[in-house]
């Protein structure tokens, strides 16, 4: 238990990290709409501020909020308290890192790719808004809290996306990333309270220890699921994440890439003692990420915008973390040994070691797309490009890297992450491994058709042919990604004495799957011929031509796939046009009948006939008066005498 | 033939009668206003009556605050019909019916 990290308590560490971002945003807010130029630098120090205060507490090895709560009170509902509280375990302290760095690079490179935006301070004061509500995520110590900081990622997103809101596809993209969310996090906010009903408790670790008792939970955990689903775009909500490409290239590496909808697999992890118990929810979730995997790797093949294939390619990596998490480990805990706290069934460890090598080579790639749109003057259609190598050489040799840490070269970070996927798949569950290995196949052969299309041949079209590398702020990043997307991996080989992690994360890293002997042969052998089968098909198949060859030499196939890529969106819009508008409909005419027709009308008609009643008393003739004033007395009369009671 | 209270209550009766069917009946707001007076002077009447065959002075009383009331409205009422009279020109009730809807 380490005390101080330089000097001060761990804790006010974690505080000033989570609040200042939210210190940025406001004074970006409030002060500084009109200076665009200081509000960048205000936002990027703040992500260097978060970036070394996160890993400063990561790796000085300061644990906290596990066994005791470091929590306050926010608010009394009766006998319900809330409590808003810091919960830092290894989980936490690696997705700090992942967020920080990432985060910082994102910013770093946004100074140059933004540059010349108009509403630059509305860009930067979203993303300090981002990172405020990304780490309230990961350090939140229960649901509740998790909840709202959930919402808050999601508002952020939703203001990131839109940011060129004078454009329609924008402004759509953006209200459906909204929607999609709340229905996945309706379903969310349900799980938090069956939950609550259900243990008294929406406290991670006590959820930990009622959990560890054996309860069988499948409803809550698929409810919470549910709220992974919408943030993690899983099918059948992934709607929202190829149109989301509609914001900032920036925005789409560090949000739609590599960290927020890596929170749906964080929460996970995180609930990860209620899973254990709860087999089928578990299997649930393996089919709905391997269904996903395979799903969007289909769908990137015939993508021809660039940043929809990296979008598509998040999908597809986000399903293989979802199915890993769901496959559950290879030794079975025996039934005894439940009582300890630290029991783990669910495939935490290969989730979260994707989800860590997945932020650093998906952010490596989506920041070389930026720095390819930027070269190409906001050219995003990859036909257009081609020829890049030799324009952009930094961008070419680092999208190498990333590209092939996707496709799993050996020695790269993706290798070890995604092998260990496959060799929990082909212990756990055949027909799942098998998908799996046909998505990596995909992820090999759309991967190599962009970065063949993008970079190799000749260039076609003028933009390719005066593209231009960016500044040092653009280039920078890309250098300390594609580093990352080099070692990340190198967790756990030889024995970790490579693993830039240290020893830091052994509570998941100790989780990582790892192949021995046989075994190992195998899923080496698997995965190089997965890789090469992929990666050579791609690269004899497509010419650096500006048509999609596929779509000459198949068009069927290519046709298939492109009503594979559009038919959820189909049957979205198929449903909100036969089901939902004409029961909108439905119900606005029961409104206009009962509510506004029979109670708002009709007591306005009611009190209009009275009134309509009483001016025909007033004639304006004094007798008339007169005659009223006699009835009232004779009334009054018969009242005082007793003749009416 | 002797005077009792039956004979001060039915002329009080018989002048409120007057007064009241006259506030009813006529036009002239000035006649109304002098029915008026008349229905306050004959519950005057029916008081003194009750006074003097009571032997107390509590209807006494009253009337002087009756009396002292009614003086006070009629220079009141009296301006108003003046002034009516100098705005409309007329003073028939069933010319004044600007309350009308």
């Amino acid at each position: 238990m380490i005390n101080s990290v330089f000097g001060y308590s761990p804790l006010l560490i974690a505080l000033v990290t989570l609040l200042t971002p939210l210190a940025s945003a406001v004074v970006i807010a409030l002060f500084l709409r009109r200076a665009g130029g200081i509000a960048s630098l205000v936002s990027t120090l703040t992500a260097a501020v978060v970036a070394a205060g996160g890993l400063s507490l990561a790796f000085s090895g300061a644990r906290f909020g596990v066994n005791e709560l470091q929590q306050a009170e926010w608010l009394h509902l009766g006998s319900f308290t809330l409590s808003l509280g810091i919960k830092f375990d290894d989980l936490s302290a690696l997705m700090i890192s992942i967020v920080g760095v990432v985060g910082l690079c994102v910013h770093v490179f946004s100074l140059g790719y933004m540059h010349d935006d108009e509403a630059k301070a509305r860009y930067f004061g979203g993303l300090s808004i981002f990172m405020f509500s990304m780490l309230g995520i990961v350090l939140a110590d229960n649901l509740f809290m998790i909840f709202i900081f959930w919402e808050l990622v999601g508002f952020s997103s939703y203001v990131l996306i839109n940011h060129y809101h004078q454009k329609q596809s924008a402004a759509d993209a953006s209200k459906k990333a909204f929607i999609a969310n709340r229905v996945g996090d309706f379903g969310f906010l349900l799980g938090i309270i069956a939950c609550y009903y259900a243990f008294g408790t929406v406290n991670l670790t006590e959820i930990g220890t009622v959990a560890a008792g054996g309860v069988s939970a499948n409803v809550i955990a698929l409810l919470l699921f549910c709220g992974a689903v919408g943030k993690s775009a899983q099918v059948p909500l992934h709607v929202w994440l190829p149109d989301a490409m509609e914001g900032p290239t920036p925005v789409s590496a560090l949000i739609h890439a590599a960290t927020m909808v890596a929170a749906g697999i964080f929460m996970l992890c995180r609930i990860e003692p209620l899973f254990a118990a709860s087999p089928i929810a578990l299997d649930v979730v393996t089919w709905i990420g391997a269904a996903t995997a395979l799903y969007a790797a289909l769908c990137a093949i015939t993508q021809s915008d660039i940043k929809k294939v990296l979008a598509y390619s998040t999908l597809s990596q986000l399903g293989y973390m979802v199915a890993a998490f769901g496959l559950g480990r290879l030794d079975v805990v025996p039934e005894g040994a439940s009582g300890s706290l630290t029991f783990i069934t669910a495939g935490a460890g290969a989730a979260m070691f994707h989800l860590t090598t997945h932020a650093f080579f998906k952010a490596l790639m989506f920041l070389g797309s930026g720095s390819v749109i930027h070269g190409c003057h906001h050219e995003q259609n990859i036909f257009k490009m081609g020829g890049l190598w030799k324009k952009m050489p930094l961008t070419f040799i680092t999208f190498t890297l990333g590209v092939l840490a996707i496709i799993g070269m050996p020695g790269l970070a993706g290798f070890f992450s995604k092998d260990a996927i496959l060799y929990l798949a082909m212990e756990n569950n055949t027909p799942v491994f098998v998908i799996l290995a046909i998505s990596a196949v995909l992820t090999a052969f759309y991967m190599v058709r962009l970065w063949k299309l993008v970079f190799i041949g000749a260039p076609r079209s003028d933009e390719a042919s005066h593209a231009h590398e960016g500044g040092i702020s653009m280039t920078l990043p890309l250098i300390v990604l594609a580093v990352l997307s080099v070692v990340g991996g190198w967790a756990t080989i030889f024995g970790g004495k490579l693993s830039i992690y240290g020893d830091k994360f052994a509570q998941i890293f100790s989780q990582i799957p790892e192949a021995h002997g046989a075994d190992h042969m195998t899923i080496l052998i698997v995965s190089i011929i997965v890789m090469t089968l992929g990666a050579g098909a791609a690269l004899l198949f497509y010419k650096s031509e500006s048509t999609d060859t596929l779509a000459a030499k198949a068009p069927t196939a290519f046709c298939s796939l492109n009503c594979l890529q559009g038919s959820f969106d189909t049957i979205y819009n198929g449903y909100v046009a036969k089901v939902q508008q004409p029961f909108a409909k439905a119900l606005d005419l029961t409104e206009r009948i009962l509510i506004s027709g029979l109670i708002i009308r009709g007591l306005a008609g009611v009190t209009g006939l009275v009134g309509l009643g009483a001016r025909a008393l007033h004639t304006g003739s004094l007798h008339t008066y007169v005659y009223w004033f006699l009835g009232g007395a004779a009334i009054l009369w018969a009242f005082a005498g007793g003749w009416i009671n | 033939m002797t005077v009792g209270i039956n004979e001060y209550l039915y002329l009080s009766a018989i002048l409120f009668a007057i007064g009241f069917f006259g506030v009813l009946l006529r036009k002239n707001t000035l006649v109304i206003y002098m029915c008026l007076e008349l229905m306050l002077v004959a519950s005057t009447v029916a008081l003194v009556a009750f006074s003097h065959f009571n032997q107390t002075m509590d209807g006494n009383v009253f009337v002087f605050f009756i009396l002292t009331v009614a003086a006070a409205e009629v220079a009141v009422g009296l301006a108003i019909i003046v002034a009516l009279f100098r705005r409309r020109q007329t003073i028939q009730v069933e010319e004044l019916n600007a309350l009308k809807n």
